[in-house]
């Protein structure tokens, strides 16, 4: 227990920019809750680039990315009731629910040629577009980078191969030669360190 | 072993760089520390915060399937305060009553990690649809709501952790740390009826392998798991003394 890290929250961390879109998906998805289809029309608008573009980011296949995205969007529709503001904001909650339906699809399919095989293909494909990007998106990106940025080599990549590559901390511990407790730790400390960058709280 | 090492799992968790009995076991411990539930849901929040720099626009066409696929979709009816996401942690959290078996488990999980994946890759190499069934079963054993937590010590060394359902009639069995068994001998498991009639076996370990997760079937009305050191491709009765036998 002497890892700095593990001591309490550091009392300066400033509140975390409680941006409107956020705070638009949490109410949706309270409507969502109770059966309200333009609240859901409007709640696709505000996630299913996200939760495409994560699939596609993970899954490198377009086509895959797609089909996981509207399952995992019919699925927010489903299961809307479940979402609980005090445990996370919306968009985390519709996230986690697709990155985990994402790696698990990436596990149970995929022998590495196979993906390859996929990655290749997907390097050719005319992508969607991409254009209708968004100022606020352009500019979270810019700060997730810098947070990024500011984490050790090793914490960086044990983060992104695990989140972008959907690798278990043991392939990520393999693919950076290092070992099985260290990659756990940079995971957490790494996180740790991104959170306090981008201010992230979770209100309860 | 206990708190401190399951606990250095949470960032891997929130990254989902983790393995189902990893989840099943980080699950469990959550259900226990309201503070690291706090932290982790940081930590996930924090990972979301990663999935902004992929944002990208879908075909166009798939709104109109997905919201026609959502008017054709019933919903989840409310439930209690976070029933859907604390029941089966709290079911876990009744299970882990026995406080070391957080431990356990989680100790079994990680041994036992490489086996699985090997045996997945294995499994991928044959058929992609039997590894996902598999996976899926041991996945619905490890959450069925009747899902009881066993272990035991090898006699000789090891460790074996055992979650039987009955309502799925099947078992999850996580072997850890055991000796070599030698090139020619392999571990088998056994299912024990009663006192009066023979074991039924549940299953042989490959020869000479020490860690395995196992998924066991017909575990419906059986007094006793057993494990024993036969030769290898198993025996159809126990040739040995079970080097463990747990009261199911």
């Amino acid at each position: 227990m002497t890892d700095p890290d593990l001591g309490p929250r550091r009392p300066e961390a400033a509140p975390a920019v409680v941006r409107p879109e956020r705070v638009e998906i949490d109410d949706l998805l309270r409507a969502v809750a109770r059966g309200d289809d333009s609240a859901f029309a409007r709640l696709y608008d505000l996630l299913a680039p996200r939760v495409f573009g994560l699939a596609r980011r993970v899954l490198r296949d377009p086509a895959q990315a797609e089909e996981m995205a509207q399952e995992v969007l019919v699925e927010v529709w489903r299961t809307a009731s479940r979402f609980d503001s005090q445990r996370g904001s919306g968009l985390s909650w519709v996230l986690t629910i697709a990155h985990r339906r994402t790696v698990d699809r990436v596990r149970s399919e995929q022998a590495s040629a196979d993906r390859m095989q996929k990655v290749a293909a997907a390097s050719v494909h005319v992508p969607y577009d991409e254009v209708a990007d968004q100022v606020g998106t352009r500019l979270e990106r810019q700060q997730v980078r810098h947070c990024l940025d500011g984490l050790t080599e090793l914490q960086r990549q044990a983060i992104t191969l695990a989140y972008y590559g959907g690798h278990t901390y043991r392939e990520v511990a393999t693919l950076l030669d290092a070992a099985l407790p260290t990659v756990k730790t940079r995971m957490r400390d790494g996180l740790i360190r991104l959170r306090d960058c981008l201010s992230v709280e979770v209100t309860s | 072993m206990t708190s401190p090492d399951i606990h250095a799992l949470g960032g891997a968790y929130a990254l989902d760089a983790v393995d189902d009995l990893e989840r099943a076991a980080f699950d469990r411990h959550l259900a226990e520390c309201e503070a690291c539930t706090i932290e982790v849901a940081e930590y996930r929040e924090t990972a979301t915060r990663l999935a902004e720099g992929s944002w990208s626009v879908p075909p166009r066409r798939m709104r109109e399937e997905v919201l026609a696929r959502a008017a054709a979709t019933a919903q989840l009816p409310p439930s209690g305060h976070r029933r859907g996401l604390a029941s089966p942690v709290a079911r876990w959290r009744r299970l882990a009553a026995a406080a070391s078996v957080v431990g356990v488990l989680g100790i079994g999980a990680a041994a036992t990690t490489y086996a699985v994946q090997e045996q997945r890759l294995d499994d991928q190499r044959t058929t992609v649809a039997l590894a996902q069934e598999r996976a899926d079963r041991i996945q619905a054993v490890l959450a069925a709501p009747d899902a009881a937590l066993h272990g035991g010590e090898l006699a000789g060394g090891g460790r074996v952790t055992v979650v039987v359902s009955d309502t799925e009639d099947a078992g999850v069995v996580v072997l850890a740390d055991a000796p070599a068994p030698g090139p020619d001998r392999a571990y088998q498991l056994w299912l024990v009826p009663d006192d009066s009639v023979a074991p039924i076996s549940a299953g042989v370990l490959p020869a000479g392998q020490v860690q395995a997760t196992q998924l066991i079937e017909g575990v419906r009305g059986r007094a006793a798991f057993a494990v024993s050191l036969e030769p290898a491709g198993g025996s159809p009765v126990p040739s040995t003394t079970p080097l463990v036998g747990i009261s199911l």
